[in-house]
């Protein structure tokens, strides 16, 4: 067991014995390391101003992603490097590119989202991948800026390639940073605390199933998009704290010849890809789950554990037939996704029990699958309604059916009558108008800031004829994704 | 005097450097020695009584270092309300007692070691109320309408001629009620303050659109002299009206750090500062608009409703700008005020003309329809040279040619006069108009100016770079009148220890900081010019000193001949030269200028004596809708504006883009939820209250015409940071009118709303 937390500040290393289980990143930058650079706009990942850029070795290299400092507890930097907007600047004090563009491009009025900015930037331009409108687009949805109007960033971000900047400081170290971080990689389980409070990361799955059972009151970490709100929205302390990032065993997508097996630690920016080869529906709904900041730590595990009525991931993963795998102690168990929703605030998982994994079934060339996510805005919104459907055709046929919802209930919840109303018709548009019809049987919506009861019927309905519209080849007329440039919620 | 040289007319902030680093300094990054972390405690009630506040876990939380409650409070005095001429951003002070005037009032304020056990204790505040019934928008019982000329003296219904008798004999007449959505600023930047007293002096670092009004209503309340405050806030991350008036946390915050003899910082989450500080209250309008066969506007009635708070009469008063919009011939308006139990409504970008605009433009578009005209036409048609109210001329105003210009880069020739009759990509498109205005406003500013004989010059004025550009337009106006490179001229803003600028608010900081920098650049200029023609040698001995200018680093006289400014400085016997200088408005007397330090705002402009002056633009929308799913898009905006002098093409640039995407915010994103049961603030954070993202805007295309206003002051300078978020809201709700034949007199549009007409 290892008592000091360890990981590189830039190119220095910080080695703490007393953590604050809650201290976010962002705290500890601008009060403990007197960084200011990095700033706060909201502390509940909504706002990207936040962003820093965590570094981590993953295959014989280093891996950058921006994330929101404000929403992950300073625990989280075991064995990364943490760079800041501090960081980009040369030694001779030279912008880097992606700085310099930003300033010729008039990207920064107020300046106060620009460190966000620059690093959400900065990860991009290290990753080395094409910048297009669309990429960069994507790239910066999870910051606001109230000031610019954004076209002067993006504009930016397009210029950055071709600008002349500091970097070398940065990208020629890169090996001496991947020797450091390896040999921050002990292995051993860490545990740091503050006034008789911890945080605790182990480095192994039975190390943190044993930790779990033993502390099922503790609060369980994947990739702090929720629990990092509990904290700094809701005040409330948590102790101890369990972080599963660590875990090698969680982070790993295998692939079986049915299915993919996606560990509970995967970020959604890791599944993204395999599941958009799989499900490319599956992987645009994610593409629209919240920003590259939130996606670069946030889990479908955590999708999945924390019950939420109105996450975007279980529609699909019901729909898709996926399976949860549990862990207790040593025991496994799986159960189907649908079933593991039991009521509002209430999953089949008991006291000091982890999700390990989902099962995502591979799929089969009669089925049509697609996903829907209705909300107000387009891009870092909340679903009103989401939706994830899959029916399998035979000779035009509907064998099976299997309607999903979230928004619609107190759980993410399957529409039985209208699955019913469907299946051994053939797959026509009166049968998926009287599924829809069907479905006022299935559901009870609620009315709250998003959406109203009706409204959410009324979406929940036209989706299934829309899903029917699309299989047979209306596509491009009702999608809103199409042509990228011109999307609006 | 002389002229303002343009010079660095498309030069990028000098500012960026910092902001890209990160070296930029805003309020809440300022170190102070061993501070103390304090989080507020905010009410879930929205009328009633506190009956208790258990604190006694809180106190327990380790690292807790006291609980404010009603109870141990230090004591408040009141300053007055911005309304009746103080700081105040409004008249209740929390704290102060047991009564709870609205949802999120402060109830608590802990203070602890680390942020982190601050939080905790905050959670562990528990307080018991007798909650009353709450009223919290129009049509809640327990609201109160008063009208707003009995009330306020400051107001007053511009009328002329007779309306109603006017509509009545109207060829064609629009009556209709708009409506307008609760807002809020969201300015990226939190509220946050730190106080750190030295001994009886106090430095207080808050992000602020007025330091010296912070500085005298902290001081006020605090009941000790002004001179022992100072107030710091060299970047404001955004502020857009929020941070002009002194909240309640400011003097809580310095209060507790006096009684704790150490430095607070207090940060108000993003939720608390819906409940804490000020927003953009909901509006509603009637409006009767009334045009003879031709188009000939006949008649105008404006009758506004806009809601406040039952402490506080917040009115914004729109109508001081729609009755001057067109050649009305007869007009009758009223404002009322509404009371519900809410905190205390303030200034939000633009905020007369963004509510009472849309009403306008949107019934302007409606009548268009109705007589089965252009409505860019009927627009034109009804242009004005004078002010219809006070009879006196605009002293520029480029409508006709805003309009004619934006058409052409728009293309409206394209427009179909036909509801729902153009289409691309199997979507429905709508064609959109609206004229955009602004008061051009000045206010008394004073200025320290230094030039060095090395060809250094500095600028010191507390004004505020809230994202305006306000370090680079000084500094080129500074560069401008000193004959100096830009990259040469220092700029400090923000601080109560620099002469007294003027408020960040209806965008008068640029034209009257640059209006006083312009006195000050004078004196420079003549003490050096003086001396070097009234010598006996030197290259410009008896030279007219009138003739003589700084230009590129030299005195020069009409011909060309001159001298370096080192030798300039030699003659004088120093190697520096400090000018103080004192600037008014028009109209304006000397005492506005010790109001001026002690926080008191005097803003004149629009209507005036002899003339009136606002500026404009034009702005056309395109809007695409979708037929199925009625999604709403905005592929196309295109805005030209005539705005006085533009001192940075960049910065003004950039001001009127972000503006026009307010506008989209305002007629499609942006609106404070209100859970009317409790009257509560529902969507309370950035992820819910819809700002407009990236993906939402696609493309803009912004033009300024050439405009020599030398009537509205000296450079010519009109205000531009709330030009462009007028109008925009009524020119996309009228380009969905013409795709789809839905009339959205309610903003944001909700598909909701387009779907229940039945229209597509
Ligand atoms: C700005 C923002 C935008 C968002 N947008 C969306 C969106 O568009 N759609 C959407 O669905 N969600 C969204 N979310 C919510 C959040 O990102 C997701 O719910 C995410 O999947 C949570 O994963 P996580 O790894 O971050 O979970 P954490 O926050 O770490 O944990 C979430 C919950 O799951 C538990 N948990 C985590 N891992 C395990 C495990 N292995 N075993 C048992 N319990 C576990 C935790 O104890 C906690 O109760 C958003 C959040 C933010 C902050
Ligand atoms: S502060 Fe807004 S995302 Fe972190
Ligand atoms: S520049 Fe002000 S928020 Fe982006």
């Amino acid at each position: 067991m290892r008592h000091t937390l360890r990981f590189l500040l830039g190119h220095d290393l910080v080695e703490l014995g007393e953590v604050d289980p809650t201290q976010t990143v962002l705290e500890w930058l601008r009060r403990d390391a007197h960084r200011w650079g990095t700033k706060e706009g909201c502390a509940e990942g909504d706002c990207g101003a936040c962003s820093v850029v965590v570094v981590r070795p993953e295959g014989g290299r280093l891996r950058a992603d921006a994330v929101n400092s404000c929403i992950q507890f300073v625990g989280t930097l075991d064995g990364a490097q943490l760079l800041t907007v501090e960081d980009l600047k040369g030694p001779d004090g030279r912008l880097h590119r992606v700085q310099q563009a930003m300033v010729d491009h008039h990207g920064s009025q107020c300046g106060f989202c620009t460190p966000g900015f620059v690093m959400a930037l900065y990860a991009m331009d290290r990753r080395g991948e094409a910048v297009t409108y669309e990429t960069a687009v994507d790239e910066i949805a999870g910051n606001l800026c109230r000031c610019t109007g954004y076209g002067p960033i993006v504009e930016a971000a397009l210029a950055m390639r071709g600008t002349e900047g500091a970097g070398e400081h940065l990208s020629g170290r890169e090996a001496e940073v991947m020797a450091r971080l390896e040999a921050l990689d002990d292995g051993q389980d860490l545990m740091v605390g503050k006034d008789g409070r911890t945080f605790h990361a182990p480095a192994s799955l039975d190390a943190l199933a044993m930790l779990y059972a033993g502390n099922p009151g503790a609060a369980l970490v994947a990739g702090s998009t929720d629990v990092g709100l509990w904290v700094t929205k809701q005040d409330r302390p948590l102790d101890p704290v369990i972080w599963l990032g660590r875990v090698k065993e969680l982070r790993r997508i295998e692939e079986r010849t049915d299915a993919v097996v996606i560990g509970a630690g995967v970020s959604y920016t890791d599944a993204m890809a395999k599941l958009g080869e799989m499900y490319p529906e599956g992987g645009e709904l994610i593409r629209r789950l919240a920003s590259v900041q939130i996606r670069n730590t946030g889990t479908i595990g955590g999708n999945v554990a924390n019950g939420s009525p109105i996450g975007d991931s279980p529609p699909f993963l019901i729909a898709a037939d996926a399976r949860v795998v549990l862990r207790y102690r040593g025991e496994r168990r799986e159960v189907a996704v649908e079933d593991f929703f039991i009521s509002y605030g209430e999953q089949d998982r008991r006291p000091g029990e982890l999700v390990e994994a989902i099962v995502l079934p591979r799929p089969k060339p009669t089925e049509h699958l697609a996903c829907y996510k209705i909300s107000k805005r387009f891009d870092q919104d909340i679903s009103a309604v989401c939706g994830g459907f899959r029916v399998r055709v035979e000779k035009g046929v509907v064998k099976d059916a299997r309607l999903a919802f979230g928004g619609m209930a107190g759980t993410p919840k399957r529409a039985k009558a209208a699955e019913a109303a469907l299946v051994g018709r053939p797959w026509s548009e009166d049968a998926a108008r009287d599924a829809a019809a069907a479905m006022e049987g299935d559901f009870r919506p609620l009315t709250d800031q998003r959406a109203s009861a009706a409204y959410r019927m009324k979406v929940a309905q036209n989706l299934l004829v829309k899903f029917w519209y699309e299989t047979h080849g209306e596509g491009g007329q009702i999608r809103l994704v199409g042509p990228r440039r011109v999307v609006h919620g | 005097m002389a002229e303002l040289p343009l010079i660095g007319e498309g030069a990028p902030r000098i500012d960026g450097r910092l902001k890209v680093t990160g070296d930029a300094r805003y309020a809440a990054d300022f170190s102070v020695p061993n501070p103390a972390y304090a989080q507020l405690v905010t009410s879930t009630i929205a009328r009633g009584r506190i009956v208790s506040l258990d604190a006694s876990e809180a106190g327990k939380v380790p690292g807790v270092l006291k609980v404010y409650t009603h109870e141990n409070a230090p004591k408040i005095e009141g300053v007055p309300f911005f309304g009746k001429g103080g700081q105040a951003y409004q008249g209740f002070r929390p704290l102060q007692g047991v009564e709870i005037k609205h949802e999120g009032q402060i109830i608590a304020l802990v203070v602890a070691e680390t942020l982190e056990a601050a939080r905790e204790a905050a959670f562990r505040v528990k307080a018991t109320y007798e909650p009353q019934t709450p009223a919290a928008t129009f049509g809640d019982g327990g609201t109160e309408t008063e009208v707003a000329a009995e009330i306020s003296k400051q107001h007053t219904d511009p009328k002329t001629g007779d309306a109603d008798a006017a509509l009545k004999d109207a060829a064609h007449v629009v009556e209709a009620e708009y409506e307008t959505a609760t807002n809020h600023h969201n300015a990226m930047e939190l509220y946050s303050t730190t106080a750190h007293w030295t001994g009886d002096h106090l430095t207080i670092y808050e992000p602020s659109q007025w330091v010296y009004g912070l500085r005298a209503g902290v001081a006020g309340e605090l009941g000790i002299p002004q001179d022992k405050v100072r107030v710091l806030s060299p970047f404001t991350g955004g502020a857009f009206g929020s941070k002009g008036t002194v909240t309640a946390r400011s003097a809580l915050t310095a209060a507790a750090a006096r009684a704790l003899n150490r430095p607070v910082k207090l940060l108000v989450t993003r939720a608390q500062g819906y409940t804490t500080a000020s927003y953009r209250a909901e509006t509603k309008h009637r409006i009767r608009l009334g045009a003879d066969g031709d188009g000939t506007f006949v008649g105008f009635v404006h009758e506004g409703f806009e809601l406040t708070s039952r402490p506080d009469t917040f009115l914004v008063s729109g109508t001081e700008s729609t009755v001057r919009m067109y050649g009305f011939k007869n007009v009758r308006t009223k404002v009322s005020a509404v009371r519900a139990d809410r905190n205390t409504p303030g200034f939000m970008r633009s905020p007369a003309e963004v509510p009472y605009m849309f009403a306008l433009e949107s019934a302007v578009d409606e009548l268009a329809w109705k007589i089965g005209m252009d409505p860019i036409e009927l627009r034109l048609k009804n242009d004005t040279k004078t002010d219809p109210i006070t009879g006196k001329p605009f002293t520029t105003r480029q409508v006709r040619a805003c309009f004619e210009r934006a058409k052409e880069l728009f293309g409206w020739d394209r427009r179909v006069a036909k509801v729902g009759a153009m289409r691309a990509d199997g979507e429905l498109v709508g064609y959109g108009a609206a004229l955009a205005c602004y008061p051009t406003q000045l206010a008394p500013a004073a200025v320290r100016l230094t030039l060095e004989g090395k060809g250094r010059a500095r600028v010191q004025i507390a004004a505020h770079d809230i994202g305006t550009g306000t370090y680079t337009v000084l500094a080129q106006a500074a560069a401008g009148l000193l004959g100096v490179a830009l990259d040469r001229v220092e700029v400090e803003l923000g601080d109560t220890n620099l002469p007294a600028g003027p408020i960040s608010g209806g965008s008068v900081a640029t034209a009257s900081s640059v209006s006083a920098i312009m006195k000050a650049a004078e004196a420079i200029r003549l003490r050096l010019a003086t001396a070097a023609t009234t010598s006996n040698d030197g290259p410009l001995a008896g030279k007219d000193k009138e003739s003589v200018v700084l230009k590129d680093g030299r005195l020069v006289a009409e011909d060309g001949t001159g001298e370096d400014l080192t030798d300039a400085f030699k003659r004088l016997g120093v190697g520096t030269v400090e000018e103080y200088a004192e600037w008014l408005p028009d109209g304006v007397d000397e005492k506005a200028m010790r109001g001026l330090y002690n926080g008191s705002v005097k803003i004149v402009g629009g209507p005036m004596q002899d003339r009136t002056q606002f500026s404009f633009g034009a702005e056309l929308v395109e809007v695409r809708v979708n037929p199925r799913t009625l999604s709403i898009r905005v592929p196309r905006m295109v805005g030209v504006f005539a705005s006085g002098r533009i001192m940075n093409r960049m910065t003004a640039g950039s001001q009127v883009l972000g503006g026009m995407v307010w506008g989209v915010g305002s007629a499609l994103h942006e609106q404070t939820e209100i859970d009317r049961r409790y009257a509560r603030y529902v969507n309370d954070n950035i992820a819910e209250y819809l700002v407009p993202v990236n993906a939402d805007i696609v493309h803009q295309e912004i033009e300024f015409l050439e405009e020599d206003d030398g009537e509205v002051n000296l450079a010519g300078v009109k205000g531009l940071g709330e030009l462009g978020n007028v109008g925009t809201n009524a020119a996309v709700a009228n380009a969905v009118y013409h795709a789809t034949g839905f009339r959205a007199r309610k903003i944001p549009i909700r598909i909701e709303d387009v779907l229940k007409s039945h229209l597509v």
